[in-house]
């Protein structure tokens, strides 16, 4: 168990070169890191790469005591691996350190590979895209509900504790769009979005419609029938067109 | 991955904490890879011995591990950054020496046999077909998986150190038949005299990390040798798999999905490249290092003519093959140093000289990155004459 602020780096970190082996500071000038010190960080990037002397680099960090907490990956590979064992730093991967900000708080758990942010909440919702005749349904959220107003979305909603998300779908599509029985076409593996202290799991489905007429409720203020690739026109809940083009493709 | 009880018991310590350290390690790595099991090797080969290219670092690491561990398998060190014997003719000096030796010293307690080359397979470490090994020196790792026939991925320094003290290695890679599969195939047109070296940078360049099938390449092993070297240093693959004209290719073909033809001339736009200018302050010839033919070949065409006087010379080799040859190393010894135990790209180069020429294509990597050198190719015959008259 390790604990730190998070450094993320959003590019590929080289030891060898990239970082001040006695210092432990960033000197790769394509980092937006450059300058901090990895040392008691819980350092986040995406891969290592360069020369297998880097791993003796992690080692000396090590030994000079300005080593990070942590090491976080989305991918691992086998220098930073290799330093990371024999400087006895803890390290996991398969994360997606672009949900990741440098100043989390955060507490890297090597043995069960996972990591938690004392800062940041995972709000897990659901969103469905409607389809019809190829054009698919944007809604603008009004200004009564509890986030994201005035933007534009998919039929979206919290799931509830216990709930499951296919379920959450379908009572959502009844609640706010007053639809029974479309026809599930398509699920994606849940996408997470950071948003300020908030990482939003969107559990997404795509559902087909014969009728384009839906009514909506109180939490939105307006709908549009659009191509899918003119999403990236309308200001939306992040990551909506990512869904989109992944629901459809 | 699948360990046996014996492994597992490793993993929890009760073999000691530098076994513990070593066999975490190849899990680790194995875990990165999807290898199902470790595999049993027959040798390893330790690349990072030269303080130049570990720095204090890794002498901190080598040291402490060497007191926690032994190796069990038969395992080699790559060339250190200066002559054991003859360093300070070298230019080395004292400070840099000391660090050398402490890496030496550490080596040697563990077991690891100093044959300080490259080519561990001209002085003693000589796998055998379909062995697995756990190879780092790049150059070496090539000749024994395309040459040899042997089975090894390029391990890292650390990776083969603790295969050679657990014995075993991850099995994923180029331990597994199914990968040894060609996906590009090379037709090459014909190679002007002394460009072999040139051929591997060329082909590694466009082999990027597919293994590349050259369907017509005649050889001798000294050629593979420096072919395979300059291949690696600009590919990230370790194995290559070629055809001789005239015999029926046994090689399974069904994964190629490109074929280039590579003609005579795009070696010689490669060679124009390199072909910087005349003006060295070294001439350094053993890239990888020089067999006793080579050597002996090479005596042979200096013997009757006479030093110039205004250029350094390094001819590296393995102490073996200098021991087999006394007497090509007494006329070459005339023109200039004959080093054993390093080279000219792990020696400290940079504190000695700006300029370089070399026959490697490999050394045409590494001598203007981590030598910091003007580098130079020319054939070994363009070499020989230029320091001679």
């Amino acid at each position: 168990m390790a604990k730190g602020a998070v450094l993320a780096s959003s590019i590929p970190l080289s030891f060898l070169g990239g970082v001040d082996p006695k210092t432990g500071r960033i000197l790769d000038p394509e980092c937006e890191c450059r300058g901090k010190s990895v040392s008691k960080t819980v350092l986040a990037f995406p891969y290592g790469k360069g020369s297998t002397v880097g791993s003796y680099s992690m080692y000396q960090l090590k030994i000079l005591n300005a080593s990070p907490a942590a090491i976080v990956n989305t991918i691992a590979e086998p220098i930073v691996a290799t330093g990371a064992i024999i400087a006895g730093i803890p390290m996991i991967d398969g994360i997606d350190v672009s949900l990741l900000r440098t100043s989390d708080k955060a507490i890297v758990d090597a043995e069960s590979g996972t990591l938690e942010l004392r800062n940041v909440e995972e709000k897990q919702v659901v969103t469905n895209i409607l389809r019809h005749k190829g054009k698919i349904l944007l809604l603008q959220r009004s200004l009564e509900v509890g986030s994201y107003r005035g933007l534009w979305a998919g039929v979206s909603g919290f799931i509830e504790p216990g709930e499951a998300p296919k379920v959450a779908a379908k009572r959502e599509l009844e609640e706010e769009v007053s639809l029974k029985n479309a026809r599930m076409a398509r699920s994606i593996d849940p996408q997470s979005f950071r948003d300020g202290d908030v990482v939003w799991t969107v559990h997404s489905f795509l559902f087909d419609v014969r009728d384009p007429q839906v009514s909506i409720d109180w939490e939105h203020q307006g709908y549009e029938w659009v191509s899918p690739e003119d999403v990236g026109r309308f200001p939306t809940v992040p990551g909506l067109q990512k869904i989109v083009c992944k629901l459809l493709s | 991955m699948h360990l046996t009880s014996k492994e597992e018991r490793i993993l929890k310590g009760e073999e000691g904490f530098g076994r513990q350290k070593a066999i975490e390690l190849l899990v680790a790595l194995g875990d990165i890879y999807g290898a199902k099991r470790l595999v049993p090797i027959s040798s390893a080969q330790v690349s990072g011995a030269s303080f130049k290219t570990v720095g204090d670092a890794g002498i901190k690491f080598i040291e402490d591990f060497s007191s926690e561990a032994h190796v069990s398998v038969r395992a080699s060190v790559n060339p250190l950054g200066m002559d054991v014997l003859r360093w300070r003719s070298m230019g080395i000096d004292e400070r840099f020496k000391e660090k050398q030796m402490r890496i030496v010293r550490a080596y040697a307690s563990m077991g690891l046999e100093p044959l300080y080359s490259c080519t561990p397979y001209l002085a003693g470490n000589r796998p055998r077909a379909g062995q697995h090994i756990a190879w780092a020196e790049s150059s070496a790792t090539v000749f024994a998986n395309s040459v040899l026939g042997a089975l090894t991925n390029r391990e890292g320094g650390p990776s083969a150190l603790a295969a050679a003290v657990i014995g075993k290695t991850a099995e994923y890679g180029l331990h597994l038949i199914e990968n040894r599969l060609p996906s590009v195939q090379i037709d090459v047109e014909s190679i002007p005299q002394g460009s072999v070296p040139l051929l591997g940078y060329v082909v590694g360049r466009i082999a990027g990390n597919r293994i590349p099938y050259i369907t017509n390449l005649t050889l001798t092993n000294d050629e593979h040798k420096s072919f395979g070297a300059a291949m690696a240093a600009t590919s990230a693959v370790s194995m290559y798999l070629y055809g001789r004209p005239g015999v029926r290719s046994k090689i399974d073909t069904s994964r190629i999905e490109e074929c280039v033809s590579l003609p005579e001339s795009e070696l010689k736009e490669c060679q124009d490249s390199l072909s910087g200018d005349d003006s060295w302050d070294l001439v350094a010839i053993g890239c990888p290092h020089c067999s006793t033919q080579e050597l002996r070949r090479m005596a042979r065409t200096l013997d009757g003519k006479r030093p110039r006087k205004d250029c350094n010379v390094w001819f590296c080799t393995s102490r073996k093959a200098y021991a087999n040859a006394p007497d090509a190393v007494k006329t070459l010894k005339r023109f200039g140093k004959v080093l054993c135990d390093t080279c000219m790209v792990v020696a400290p180069i940079e504190k000695m000289f700006k300029r370089t020429a070399s026959d490697s294509g490999k050394a045409m990597v590494y001598l203007p990155t981590l030598g910091k050198q003007r580098a130079t190719f020319r054939t070994t015959d363009q070499l020989l004459e230029a320091i001679s008259r």
